[in-house]
């Protein structure tokens, strides 16, 4: 806690997993622990555990002990350091002269140092003469020193089981089997649970947890009225079919998979995609259909195998399409093969990109291995219905471009340092494998890889070319106008604006011209491709291998149309030259007549080209479907060479999906319950939600986790069910106070057995879409692209529709910790100082506090219209913004507050607020602690 | 810890360690401790965070960061080389120094970005700028800094700093000591914000003014948020994001509501006693209202007097822009601010990235900078502060030897200049040097993290102290203090 309160920052009840050690401080009381330990200090012993063990297990046992035993040795525990390995006994008790360990680990000969060069920090001189002095002192270690425990019986490694749930003493605090796991512990720890909260507390929670608003007044009265006894789970079940939790549960998620609007350098796109919202939509969606998340999974990695022509389904690759990274394939492939590791299995195989893991059971190869599965994917945009410009619009989407770049482990990491001599083949750490792995090649229907074939494409492309024409035949009628009226006065003055008029209509007939001649082109061009379709598709093209000679004109038809279109090009930029010489001042005359001169020569090599004969094999530009996006991985000053389309598809991915889902798997459902559950009580189940693996601390609550698990496979993995069974346990229906629970927080101070909820400092989004719900003002459409920043101020979307990239962040929201779009497996909760001026200060916040402050007034959601008094106000103001019922000091307090505003004259009217009084009262509310609070 | 007062409301301020008590955190802390040594999570030494306090008797206070975007040559800045005049328009292998390029001198450099620039550049570009000695030292500087150059006999100038990234994520590299590939890691400035935090409870302990690029916005990354610098702006009725009321609000009205709030939340732990959340926020509430008061005062300099003002250039307007920040550096730093970190020159990659029409670009970036430096310098030390404030001047990597382009040079990370003052240094000093061309940093080379070490050295900190478990930090991102040029 120390550092958080530097500046009094951290909220402390839900940290990230480095920051809870951070408040480790060593503060006020001792425990008995602690007390032992000082006082074996005192007795002068060195302590085996504490002060020698740890430097062997950071220095040694990752090579020599349960994960790897080189040169048959193995050093975490003495006994095992006694008997030594190949090279004989490492360790001679109470002679370090005679331990080859204090011999490897001080020589300065770096072949024979201990642990070598690039494999581990060397011991430092202290940590030398630690060892020494304990060898010496005869090596005392505890009698029942245990060995490291082998890697594969690591929990997260073995199969999940259904544990039954246990039996409790007190049944009738169970409200499911979530309750009978919690309650063992509190039993075994002599814990008592806290009460369940108050109505108005469960509502809010409820309400801002699972849709991410807060009740309306309208709600908060039926709720309060509602006598059946069932009212918890039916508004449970109520919120869940609220499209609005599609949209709250997919930030979480957003969160977790990374979701990032694209950013660049100005314009150009260097990460992510445009129109990646697709991505989003498709998340709201599939939460809100409650589609199951091992098929979230194999859509989002590889929904182009497995549906490659369901463009709804393909924007799930937006998982992947996020990724992309202009410059570098390396960075972009790790990155990929970090966060689908930490994201969805739980593991740090990026630890493993430069060296073996040093926890966990996995090679370096392990790395270069998972990412051979990503090696062949790259990204493009597919065009939709209605829009022929990607440019607007498209979904972003994964393909296999490279089936077969090989994959090649980097030597200490670098890049520059493939071992070219052993490329690898995808795969999975064997202590996960439990089948074979399958990967099948998919071929793809023709419209996957020729999108240009999908029906819409075509027809697109001909109604953009035809709806420019339009426009400009009125154009060209306005230039004929002009030209006319000119005509007709008889100033002479008016020769210069009449050849200029006369220039204009040239221009204009040339520009009209070129769009009739384009979409000639464009007609053309598709009558071409079909033809050549049609062939193709024929069921025994070998018959008529060659083109038919109605294709054949096609193709010569379409070519010449591209002429056409050249030729009309050409002079239209002779028209505009001939223009530009005719307005131009008398001083810039040489440059025009040079443009002129110049659009001139244009125009005879084009007619030149247009005469000529049409080659057999002369193509034209094919009207697109889809559009690669283009890296700058060779050179950053021009695109990398077109990653073409291909018709097969390597499967590689589908297979990966296929083991992350299978129910076998013994991590994915892990990871997602405890991802669900940290976001709905505030604190993980396995504390690093990222890490599963050795380094993370053992879980207390490993069985629940487990049933949890079994409970999201067998339920067909719907997520609506883990959040029906999670918020209707007792165990999150609990207070978040500790009062009259003293014994409790001497015993778990931290909460760890969750004998009472711990409250949440709200997420960035729902601080923002509360004000504005509060307010009656919030936007409830879902989905579409990204609100700009521009736009956002004016805006009244909700947050997760705002523009959020790593370059473009929203201010307000960013004060409130918004996610890093690099990596945010868990918020940020900080209480900083920053947040106090962007909720006091904020237009957002003034606007907001004076508009609910007028609905309150009103009571507009009762229907009683008439201003209430002062009381009766503040009363209603504290449920509808805290969300609990003002006691008499605080409507005491409240209300002197207002008698004193309402004694500054200048309070009258500020922005139009019939009673600014009130509405500060409602701003106060809002920088209340609780407003920010999920209690 | 005791030295770092908390806001209340009841009695104005509160001992930390009473605070702690008082919102039920010394048990949490405590339990967690054990809980750590016992799953042997906290490394050999029993963990612990920092404390506040430095882990020596500190020579300095406060820092000043000032860093020039995009990268400043180094040659024609505190670096000399008259033999590029010399041998200008021959190529590198013409001249003597052909080994400059031998292929195993030039192995550390990572490109990160395959780009046009940051690349060898193989005709060398004469000096753009003449250069004489000054002071008693008789230290070279060039002519595009004569206000430094009248302050040389207070900085320690190091000629031999050496970077891996070509790119300008160096600039990255330079404030956190890692690569951009690497991830995100803390910055120096947060580094020293964690560690040493507060010295005054009215005003962010971590500032940062100027222009800095997406790449190079944030430093708190792995230490929070929390840790993030405060970005101000020299706009009086506006220093602060949210710094005032955005609709009419009087200040009694707010002070009105500010007195609800407090109380409010105070009741509040009636329901919910130990609530350590409530009693933070009351804290933020206090301070934020208080920042919020006196931020403006700060950078309000109607107090200061003409030859003050005209000290730093305000009166003139090729420099008042920077000169403004670094007056309203010096009264931060009189104010008890720990780390104002100040990056001059926006646009592109950073002001400073002269590929082309070096000339040019450096006369209009010297001439904004040159003078509020000096000026900064001189107030400084005038008035007693320059002993306990560390005050650097750095970029991200120097500029090719070599010509770019007709006019231009490229980046240049194989030797670049990078000079402090004040805190505790030796005045007057120049440490290491580049070969005759500044192409590699020849004597006693130093990596970044290097300038990182002496500073922390000099705030009293051991960044080793303030490593967090789990986050393991390598031998490079640790440094070496310059011993050499502490006094």
């Amino acid at each position: 806690m120390a550092p958080a309160l530097n500046r009094s920052a951290t909220l402390p009840s839900a940290p990230c997993a480095q920051q809870r050690r951070r408040r480790a401080a060593p503060l006020v009381v001792l425990p008995a622990f602690a007390m032992s330990l000082l006082l074996s200090m005192a007795r002068g012993d060195i302590d085996y555990p504490k002060d020698i063990k740890p430097l062997f297990r950071i220095h040694c046992t990752p090579c020599h002990g349960a994960l790897k035993q080189k040169s048959g040795l193995r050093l975490d525990t003495v006994e095992l350091m006694i008997k030594g390995g190949k090279s004989g006994p490492a360790l001679q008790r109470g002679d370090a002269g005679k331990s080859p360990l204090i011999a490897r680990m001080s020589t300065g000969d770096l072949k024979e140092r201990m642990p070598p060069e690039h494999e581990g920090e060397p011991f430092s001189e202290s940590e030398i003469r630690r060892v020494r002095e304990w060898i010496q002192a005869g090596a005392p270690a505890p009698t029942d020193e245990q060995p490291e425990a082998d890697p594969s019986e690591h929990w997260a490694f073995r199969p999940q089981t259904r544990p039954a749930p246990p039996m409790t003493r007190d049944p009738a605090w169970l409200k499911n089997p979530i309750d009978a796991f919690i309650a063992r512990e509190h039993e075994a720890h002599s814990l008592t649970h806290q009460p369940e909260a108050g109505r108005p507390i469960l509502l809010r929670r409820l309400h801002l947890d699972l849709v991410g608003l807060p009740p309306t007044a309208g709600e908060m009265a039926a709720a309060e009225r509602d006598p059946s006894p069932d009212w918890y789970e039916r508004t449970v079940e109520r919120l869940l079919e609220d499209p609005r939790h599609g949209e709250r549960w997919a930030r979480h998620w957003m969160d977790i998979w990374r979701y990032s609007d694209w950013w660049g350098l100005g314009d150009q796109l260097r990460n992510s995609q445009k129109h990646i919202w697709h991505w989003r939509d498709w998340i709201v969606e599939s939460l809100n259909a409650d589609l199951p998340y091992d098929e979230m999974i194999r859509q989002m990695l590889a929904a182009d195998e497995l549906y490659p022509n369901d463009l709804s389904k393909l924007r799930a690759s937006g998982y992947l399409a996020r990724n992309f990274f202009l410059f570098n394939r390396n960075q972009w492939l790790e990155e990929t093969v970090e966060h689908v590791s930490k994201g969805l299995l739980g593991l740090t195989l990026n630890c493993a990109k430069c060296h073996d893991h040093k926890y966990d059971p996995f090679s370096q190869e392990d790395f270069y291995r998972m990412r051979a599965f990503f090696e062949p994917y790259h990204v493009r945009l597919d065009g939709l219905p209605g829009e022929a410009d990607l440019a607007r619009d498209g979904i972003p989407r994964a393909y296999d471009g490279w089936p077969d770049n090989p994959t090649y482990r980097f030597v200490r990491g670098q890049e520059n340092n493939p071992d070219k001599a052993n490329p690898l083949a995808p795969g999975i750490p064997s202590v996960l494998t439990f089948s074979p792995l399958r990967i099948q090649a998919v071929t793809l229907p023709n419209e996957a890889w020729e999108p240009e074939r999908r029906p819409w494409v075509l027809a697109g492309h001909r109604a953009a070319a035809q709806s420019k024409i339009e426009p400009l035949a009125a154009a060209l009628e306005k230039a004929q106008a002009k030209l006319q009226r000119l005509q007709r006065t008889d100033a002479p003055t008016a020769t210069n604006a009449i050849a200029e008029a006369q220039g204009e209509l040239r221009l204009a007939e040339s520009t009209l011209a070129l769009a009739q001649t384009e979409f000639t082109s464009v007609e053309r061009r598709s009558e071409s491709m079909q033809a050549s379709w049609a062939r193709k598709d024929s069921r025994n093209p070998e018959i008529n291998p060659s083109r038919a000679p109605v294709e054949i004109d096609a193709n010569h038809a379409a070519v010449r149309a591209e002429r056409d279109v050249a030729l009309a090009k050409a002079r239209h930029g002779l028209a505009t030259a001939e223009l530009k010489r005719l307005q131009a001042a008398a001083d810039k005359k040489d440059s025009v007549e040079k443009d002129l001169k110049k659009a001139q020569e244009a125009l005879d090599k084009a007619q030149q080209q247009f005469a000529a004969p049409v080659g057999k094999d002369e193509s034209y530009a094919r009207l697109p479907g889809a559009l690669w996006t283009p890296t700058r991985f060779l050179d950053s000053t021009k695109d990398d060479p077109t990653v073409a389309f291909q018709p097969k598809s390597t499967g590689r991915r589908k297979a990966l999906a296929e083991w992350i889902t299978d129910a076998r798997n013994p991590l994915t459902a892990r990871v997602a319950v405890n991802h669900l559950w940290n976001r709905h009580l505030g604190t993980p189940l396995v504390a690093t939600v990222f890490d599963f693996g050795r380094k993370s601390p053992p879980p207390i609550h490993r069985e629940l986790i487990d049933w949890l698990a079994c409970e999201l496979i067998d339920s067909g993995w719907s997520l609506k069910h883990l959040h029906r069974l999670i918020v209707n346990s007792a165990t999150y229906r609990m207070n978040s106070s500790v009062a009259g629970a003293e014994l409790n927080g001497a015993k778990d101070p931290d909460n760890l057995r969750w004998w009472r909820r711990s409250p949440i400092r709200l997420e960035a989004q729902v601080v923002r879409d509360s004000m504005l719900s509060m307010a009656g003002i919030l936007d409830l459409t879902l989905g579409g692209p990204s609100v700009a920043s521009s736009d956002q101020a004016a805006s009244t979307r909700r947050s997760l529709y705002f523009y959020h990239s790593n370059n473009d962040r929203n201010l307000f929201l960013t004060t409130f910790d918004e996610a890093n779009v690099k990596e945010c497996y868990r918020r940020e909760q900080t209480i900083v100082p920053q947040q106090a001026l962007a909720l006091s200060n904020s237009r957002l916040a003034l606007d907001a506090a004076a508009q609910i402050a007028t609905r309150l007034s009103h009571r507009e959601e009762s229907g009683a219209n008439h201003p209430m008094d002062d009381e009766a106000f503040i009363r209603s103001a504290f449920e509808a913004v805290l969300g609990f019922a003002a006691g008499n000091a605080e409507v005491a307090q409240s209300q002197l507050a207002l008698d004193a505003w309402r004694k500054y004259p200048e309070i009258t009217d500020s922005a139009g607020t019939e009673d600014p009084a009130r509405a500060h009262l409602i701003w106060a509310l809002i920088n209340h602690n609780d407003f920010v609070t999920l209690r | 810890m005791t030295n770092r007062i908390q806001p209340s409301l009841s009695s104005g301020c509160l001992r930390r360690r009473t605070f702690l008590a008082d919102v039920g955190m010394g048990f949490t802390g405590l339990a967690l401790g054990a809980m750590l040594q016992r799953d042997g999570l906290a490394s050999t030494d029993v963990w612990s965070p920092a404390t506040g306090q430095p882990h020596r008797t500190p020579k300095a206070k406060s820092v000043i960061w000032l860093f020039m975007n995009g990268g400043i040559s180094h040659m024609e800045s505190f670096d000399p080389k008259p033999m590029l005049t010399k041998y200008a328009g021959k190529t590198i292998a013409e001249t003597p120094f052909a080994d400059v390029q031998n292929p195993k001198k030039l192995a550390l450099e990572r490109l990160v970005v395959p780009d046009a620039n940051g690349n060898q550049r193989n005709t060398l570009f004469p000096l753009q700028i003449g250069f004489k000695q000054h002071g008693k030292s008789g230290i070279e500087v060039s002519d595009w800094f004569p206000h430094v150059a009248r302050n040389v006999d207070r900085l320690a100038i190091v000629r031999s700093l050496w970077t891996t990234d070509s790119n300008h994520g160096a600039q990255t590299q330079f404030h956190s000591g890692r690569h951009q590939n690497d991830g995100d890691f803390p910055t120096l400035g947060a580094w020293v914000h964690y560690g040493l935090g507060s010295l005054n409870e009215n005003l962010p302990q971590f500032i940062s003014m100027g222009t800095r690029e997406y790449w190079n916005k944030r430093d708190g990354h792995y230490l929070g948020p929390a840790h993030d610098a405060v970005p101000l702006r020299i706009d009086p009725s506006n220093p602060l994001d949210f710094g005032r009321p955005e609709r009419p609000f009087s200040s009694d009205a707010q002070r009105i509501g500010m007195d609800l709030i407090q109380r409010l939340n105070g009741l509040r732990g009636v329901e919910y006693p130990q609530d350590p959340a409530i009693a933070a926020r009351v804290a933020s509430y206090e301070l934020a209202f208080r920042m919020q008061q006196s931020v403006p005062g700060v950078v309000d300099f109607s107090k200061e007097t003409e030859e003050t003002k005209a000290l730093y250039g305000l009166d003139q307007p090729h420099c008042r822009d920077f000169g403004m920040q670094l007056l309203a550096a010096r009264r931060f730093v009189e104010r008890g601010v720990r780390f104002i970190q100040i990056q001059h020159g926006g646009g592109g990659a950073g002001a400073w990235d002269a590929h082309g029409g070096l000339k040019k670009n450096h006369t209009t970036n010297a001439l904004a900078v040159d003078q509020p430096i000096g000026g900064l310098l001189e107030d400084l030390d005038r008035r007693g502060l320059l002993d306990e404030t560390l005050v650097i001047f750095a970029t991200e990597f120097g500029r090719t030897p070599g010509t770019q382009g007709s006019d231009g040079r490229d980046h240049h990370i194989f030797g670049f200049t990078v000079w402090m003052a004040g805190g505790g240094l030796k005045r007057g000093v120049v440490h290491g040097a580049t070969d005759e061309i500044g192409f590699h940093a020849t004597e006693n080379r130093h990596y970044v993290t290097d300038i990182h070490a002496t500073l922390l050295h000099q705030l009293g900190l051991d960044s080793r102290k303030l490593e967090i478990p789990g986050r393991k930090r390598l031998e490079i991102d640790h440094g070496k203090p310059i011993q050499e040029i502490i006094a």
